[in-house]
C-alpha cells in the first residue's frame, strides 16, 4: 500500500526510557513533520522494517547498545539488505570510542552522534539531527512498499 | 706409551744377545728393556731348550749341575733322555704328540731327586720352533699338596655372586690372598690414559693400605703389559735372588735370543726388580684381568718377607681364578653400569619433580638433590633466565661467560641430535681453560635448546687435586735406589703429575647418554612451562580484555543512568514550582556531580585504551609536535598570559606522534593550570649529556637516552606529595581548584612514556615551580 499523503516515519531504536523520552521531547521541539516510532531492540527494528506492507521509514535513529541484537548488528543487517540499505541510519550512542565510531561508518552508518551528558546538549543534538535529515537533506524515495 | 721403535740411541747389547746379568745395570728406560728375552732364569729352577725334532738340548741354564746333577757342557747337543731318563722322555714325547703346548706350559711329571738334588716339577711348552722344559721345586707329595679344586670351587662361587666391580675386586683379592698367603693382594686398574689405580685390596692388617693410590703409566711399562696380554700369571719367587744364564745365550743354529714370555722361570726385569726392591717387596705374584683382547688391569700381589714358592698347582689355581675374574668382570661392570644409570635416572626424575614444584629449572639448584647430583661432578653451572646458577666448584662468572661463548662456536655443541660437549682435558681444546683447570679440567656441557644460550655445564676438577699419590713426597722420604734416583717414589710422582696435569676423570658413555636423556626431560619441562606461560598470557590477555570491557561498561552503561539523573535534575531545576529555597542550588550540585562523574568515566576509558593501543612508530620532528600541542592548549595559554620558551630546537625522534603530543599537551596544560603567576613562563627543552646536572635526579634507566622536559614557574609540589602525582585520579588540590580535571592526566603521561620504553620523573620546589622530565629511548626508524 502506498499512501503519498502519510507523514514520513522516524524509527527510534532505544532501550533507555529516559533517552527515548529525551528524543521524543526533542522530536516535538524540532517541529518536523513526521511520526516517531520507537522500538527497544535491534531485533524489533528489523522485524518492523521487514513487516510486509509496512511503509519504509525516512530515517532510523539507532542506539548501539540495545538488548538482543545490538545496534551494530542491526545496522549491518540494514546496510547489507538490498531493499533496506537506502534508508539513512543515524547512530546516537553513549560511546565515544573510536572503534565504535569507525565500525559504524564502515558498516554504512550515515552519521554518528555521541549522546551528551548534559540534558540541554542532548536535546540539541537530537533536534538538529532530526531537522537535518528530515528537512534539509533530499532523501531517497524509499517510501515504496 | 712410547715403544722401543722410537728409540734411536744404540743399546749397549746392540748386535749381541741380551742378558740381565751382563747388561741389566745399563738400562735406563723401562720401555727399552727386552723383558721377553732376558737371557736368564730365576736361579731356583733349571731350564732346557730342546730341538723339537730329536729332542736334543740346544741351550741349558748354567745351574744344571746344582739342580739336575749334570754340568751344562755335558748336556748340550745330547738327547733329553740324558736328564730325564727313558721313561720320562717317553712321557714327554706322548705329551708333545697329544697335548696343545704351543705357548701353553703344561705339567708333565715330577723329576725325582737324585743324590743331592731335590725332586722337581717338570713343565713343558713350545714356542718359536723350540721346546722349553722347566724344572721347579715341587710341592707334590701326597701330604703337602692341597685340594686346589675344592678351594677354587668355593672361590668361584663367591666370585659369581657379586653384582659390582668393587665387590668383584674385593672378593678376588680376599680369595687370592687366602689361597696364596701373600701379604698384599691388589686389583690394579689401568685407566684410559694408561695410569693405574689400586681399586681393591686385601692386605695384612698391619700394613698401610694402598687402596685408592694412583700410579703413573710408566710404572708398568709397555713390554710388561704386552706380556700380560699373553700370559695370565707371573710369579717371582724371590726378588733379587741369583739368576742362571742360558748356555749358550742364543740359539746355536739361528742365533736368536730365547723368547721366555711363557716361562715360569723367566728372569725378572731389572727395572721391575729394582722397583720392588725400592718398595721392600721380596716376592710377587701377578695375574692379568682382561676384557677381550684388552688388558683391563692386574691382580698384583706383594710379599714382604723372604721367598714364596708357588708350586705349579697353586699357580694353575690362581690362573683359573684370574680367568674367572676376567669373565665375571664384564657382567659385573654391566650390572654396575645399569645400577649407576638407574641411580642417575632416578636423580633426574627427582630433579624434574623439583623443577615442577619450584620456580622452574632453578628449583633444581636447591633441595634434597641438586643439579650437581645429575652426574658425578664437582661443580655445575646452569644458564637459565639470563643468569648463571652455580653449585660446587665452578669457574668465575666471567670465565663461564667466555667458555659459553666458545662453546656456542663448536659444531658438536650445536648438533641437532647430540647437542653435548664432553672433554676430560678442557685446556687442550680451549687454552683459556688453563686458568681454571683446577676446578674444570673436565666439562660436560648440554645445550637446552638448539637456539639460545640456556645450557648446563658440569665440571670435574683436575685429577691432581683429587687423588692420592703413590710415591708422593709428602707420604714417604725420598730414597735412592741402588742405581740412583730412577724408579724411586719421587721419580714416579713427578712423571705422574705430568701425565695427569690439566686432566679430569673421563666422562663415561653412560654419563653422556644418560645426561642426553635428562635433556629430553628438561626440554619437556621447559615446553610444558612455556605452555603454562602461554596459558597465563592468554589469561592475562583475557583479563585485559575484561578490564577493557569493564572500562567500557563503566564509561557507557554507567553513563546512561548518569544522563538520566542529569536530565531529571535539569528538569526539576527548570521547574520553578518548588518551595525549598535551596532546591535550585542542590539540583545544580546534582548536575555538577553527574558531569564530574562523566569526566572521570571518560578518563578511565581513555586510560584503559592507552595501555593497549598499538603505538605507531615514525620519525617525528618534535618541534612540530610542540607546535601542535601548544595550539591545543591555546585557550588556557591565552587566559594565563603565558610565555612558552624553547631554548633549543628539539631533535627528531622515532615515536608515536599522537601519543607524544598527548604527553606534551598534558604536561603543558598542567604547567598552565597549576600556576598563580600573572605572566606564566614555561620552558620546553631537551637534555643531552652536556647539560645534565645532579639536581635533575636522572634515574638510572634514563641514562643514555634523550630526555625532554617541561618546566614551569607554578605552585610546585611539596616533597611528600611528589610520589602521588602519577596515581590515577589522585588530585593534590580541591576538585574545582585550578580549573578542575579528572586527575588522570599524569597517569596517562606515565603510561604513554612507559609504553615508549621511557621513564618519567619530576623535580619540584614548592612555591617555585616544577620540572617534568621524560626519556624516549632511541629506536631504529621503522
Amino acid at each position: 500500500m502506498h499512501h503519498a499523503f502519510e507523514l514520513p516515519t522516524v524509527v527510534l531504536v532505544e532501550d533507555s526510557d529516559e533517552d527515548a523520552d529525551t528524543a521524543e521531547t526533542a522530536f516535538i521541539g524540532s517541529g518536523v513533520a513526521a511520526s516517531l516510532r520507537r522500538v527497544t531492540s535491534g531485533d524489533a527494528c528489523i522485524a518492523l522494517l521487514k513487516t510486509p506492507g509496512q511503509l519504509m521509514p525516512a530515517l532510523v535513529v539507532m542506539d548501539l547498545n540495545t538488548p538482543g541484537m545490538d545496534g551494530r548488528k542491526a545496522l549491518s543487517f540494514i546496510k547489507s539488505d538490498f531493499l533496506l540499505k537506502a534508508i539513512p541510519v543515524v547512530i546516537l550512542s553513549t560511546s565515544a570510542s573510536p572503534q565504535d565510531r569507525d565500525f559504524c561508518y564502515a558498516a554504512g552508518a550515515n552519521a554518528y552522534h555521541v549522546k551528551p551528558i548534559r540534558y540541554p546538549d542532548h536535546l540539541q543534538v537530537v533536534e538538529s539531527l532530526l531537522k537535518y535529515w528530515l528537512v534539509e537533506v533530499a532523501l531517497p524515495a524509499v517510501g515504496g512498499a | 706409551m712410547s715403544i722401543s721403535e722410537d728409540i734411536t740411541v744404540r743399546l749397549p747389547w746392540d748386535g749381541q744377545p741380551y742378558s740381565i746379568k751382563r747388561f741389566g745395570v745399563a738400562i735406563t728406560n723401562c720401555d727399552s728393556e727386552p723383558v721377553q728375552t732376558p737371557g736368564c732364569i730365576e736361579g731356583h729352577g733349571a731350564l732346557l731348550v730342546l730341538d723339537p725334532i730329536d729332542l736334543t738340548m740346544l741351550q741349558v741354564s748354567d745351574n744344571t749341575e746344582a739342580l739336575l746333577g749334570i754340568a751344562p757342557a755335558t748336556l748340550l747337543g745330547q738327547p733329553v733322555d740324558r736328564v730325564l731318563g727313558a721313561d720320562a722322555t717317553d712321557r714327554l714325547r706322548t705329551c708333545l704328540a697329544h697335548m696343545s703346548i704351543e705357548c701353553n706350559p703344561l705339567y708333565v711329571l715330577t723329576h725325582p731327586g737324585q743324590d743331592g738334588t731335590l725332586p722337581l716339577d717338570v713343565t713343558v711348552h713350545a714356542i718359536d720352533d723350540v721346546i722349553i722344559v722347566e724344572f721347579e721345586t715341587t710341592a707334590r707329595t701326597a701330604a703337602q699338596e692341597p685340594d686346589y679344586y675344592a678351594l677354587i670351587k668355593q672361590s668361584v662361587s663367591r666370585l659369581q655372586q657379586v653384582s659390582t666391580l668393587q665387590a668383584l675386586g674385593d672378593v678376588a683379592t680376599q680369595e687370592i690372598r687366602a689361597l696364596t698367603g701373600l701379604d698384599r693382594v691388589m686389583v690394579y686398574q689401568f685407566h684410559d690414559d694408561g695410569h693405574g689405580e689400586v681399586v681393591a685390596e686385601s692386605c695384612r692388617p698391619d700394613l698401610p693400605p694402598w687402596l685408592g693410590l694412583h700410579y703413573p703409566a710408566h710404572d708398568i711399562p709397555e713390554p710388561a703389559r704386552e706380556i700380560f696380554r699373553r700370559v695370565w700369571i707371573r710369579s717371582l719367587r724371590h726378588v733379587g735372588a741369583p739368576l742362571a744364564e742360558l748356555v749358550p745365550l742364543a740359539h746355536p743354529h739361528t742365533g736368536q735370543a730365547l723368547n721366555m714370555t711363557h716361562c715360569a722361570l723367566r728372569g725378572a726385569s731389572v727395572m721391575y726388580t729394582e722397583y720392588l726392591h725400592n718398595i721392600h717387596v721380596t716376592s710377587t705374584l701377578t695375574l692379568s684381568i682382561r676384557r677381550g683382547e684388552k688388558l683391563w688391569g692386574l691382580i698384583s700381589c706383594h710379599h714382604y718377607e723372604g721367598a714364596v714358592t708357588l708350586p705349579y698347582g697353586m699357580r694353575a689355581a690362581c690362573e683359573l681364578l684370574a680367568q674367572i675374574v676376567s669373565l665375571q668382570h664384564e657382567s659385573a661392570e654391566n650390572r654396575e653400569h645399569l645400577q649407576y644409570r638407574l641411580q642417575l635416572e632416578e636423580t633426574h626424575q627427582q630433579l624434574i619433580a623439583q623443577a615442577f614444584r619450584g620456580e622452574g629449572l632453578s628449583g633444581m639448584m636447591v633441595g634434597p638433590s641438586t643439579l650437581l647430583d645429575a652426574v658425578d661432578s664437582t661443580g655445575v653451572a646452569l644458564f637459565y633466565q639470563d643468569r648463571w646458577w652455580c653449585i660446587g666448584a665452578t669457574p668465575s662468572l666471567a670465565q663461564l661467560e667466555a667458555l659459553s661463548v666458545w662453546l656456542s662456536t663448536r659444531a658438536d655443541f650445536g648438533s641437532t641430535t647430540r647437542p653435548i660437549f664432553v672433554t676430560d682435558a678442557l685446556s687442550s681444546l680451549y687454552p683459556a681453560g688453563e686458568h681454571f683447570a683446577d676446578v674444570a679440567s673436565g666439562v660436560l656441557a648440554l645445550a637446552l635448546a638448539r637456539t639460545g644460550t640456556n645450557r648446563i655445564l658440569w665440571f670435574r676438577s683436575e685429577i691432581l687435586h683429587k687423588i692420592n699419590w703413590a710415591g708422593s713426597p709428602h707420604d714417604k722420604p725420598i730414597t735412592l735406589g741402588p742405581h740412583g734416583p730412577r724408579l724411586t717414589p719421587r721419580r714416579s710422582f713427578e712423571l705422574f703429575v705430568e701425565s695427569v696435569r690439566h686432566r679430569a676423570t673421563p666422562w663415561s658413555a653412560i654419563e653422556s647418554d644418560t645426561v642426553l636423556r635428562f635433556r629430553t626431560l628438561l626440554i619437556e619441562f621447559i615446553a610444558s612451562r612455556a605452555e603454562h606461560l602461554g596459558a597465563l598470557n592468554n589469561e592475562l590477555t583475557r583479563s585485559n580484555e575484561e578490564l577493557d570491557s569493564f572500562a567500557f561498561i563503566a564509561s557507557h552503561d554507567l553513563k546512561e543512568p548518569l544522563r538520566g539523573i542529569h536530565k531529571y535534575a535539569h528538569q526539576l531545576a527548570a521547574d520553578a514550582g518548588g518551595k525549598d529555597p535551596q532546591r535550585p542550588d542542590r539540583l545544580q550540585s546534582l548536575m555538577r556531580l553527574t558531569l564530574r562523574m562523566d569526566s572521570l568515566l571518560d578518563s578511565l576509558l581513555h586510560f584503559s585504551r592507552v595501555g593497549r593501543i598499538e603505538l605507531q612508530y615514525e620519525r617525528v620532528d618534535l618541534n612540530d609536535v610542540i607546535a601542535d600541542a601548544l595550539e591545543m592548549v591555546d585557550a588556557r595559554r591565552a587566559a594565563n598570559n603565558a610565555i612558552v620558551l624553547m631554548p633549543q630546537r628539539l631533535p627528531d625522534v622515532v615515536c608515536d606522534r599522537v601519543r607524544v603530543r598527548e604527553v606534551f599537551v598534558n604536561l603543558l596544560s598542567n604547567a598552565l593550570k597549576y600556576n598563580k603567576q600573572a605572566g606564566v613562563r614555561i620552558e620546553v627543552g631537551y637534555l643531552d649529556e652536556d647539560n645534565i646536572t645532579p639536581q635533575m635526579a636522572l634515574p638510572p634507566e634514563a641514562v643514555g637516552h634523550p630526555v625532554f622536559y617541561v618546566k614551569d614557574d607554578g605552585i610546585g609540589i611539596a616533597p611528600e606529595h611528589i610520589d602521588q602525582v602519577f596515581k590515577m585520579f589522585k588530585r593534590l588540590h580541591g576538585r574545582d581548584d585550578y580549573g578542575g580535571g579528572s586527575g588522570a592526566g599524569l597517569t596517562i603521561v606515565k603510561k604513554l612514556v612507559e609504553r615508549h620504553g621511557g621513564t618519567v620523573w619530576l623535580t619540584s620546589v614548592l612555591g617555585q615551580g616544577s620540572t617534568f622530565y621524560f626519556s624516549l629511548p632511541a629506536r631504529e626508524t621503522p
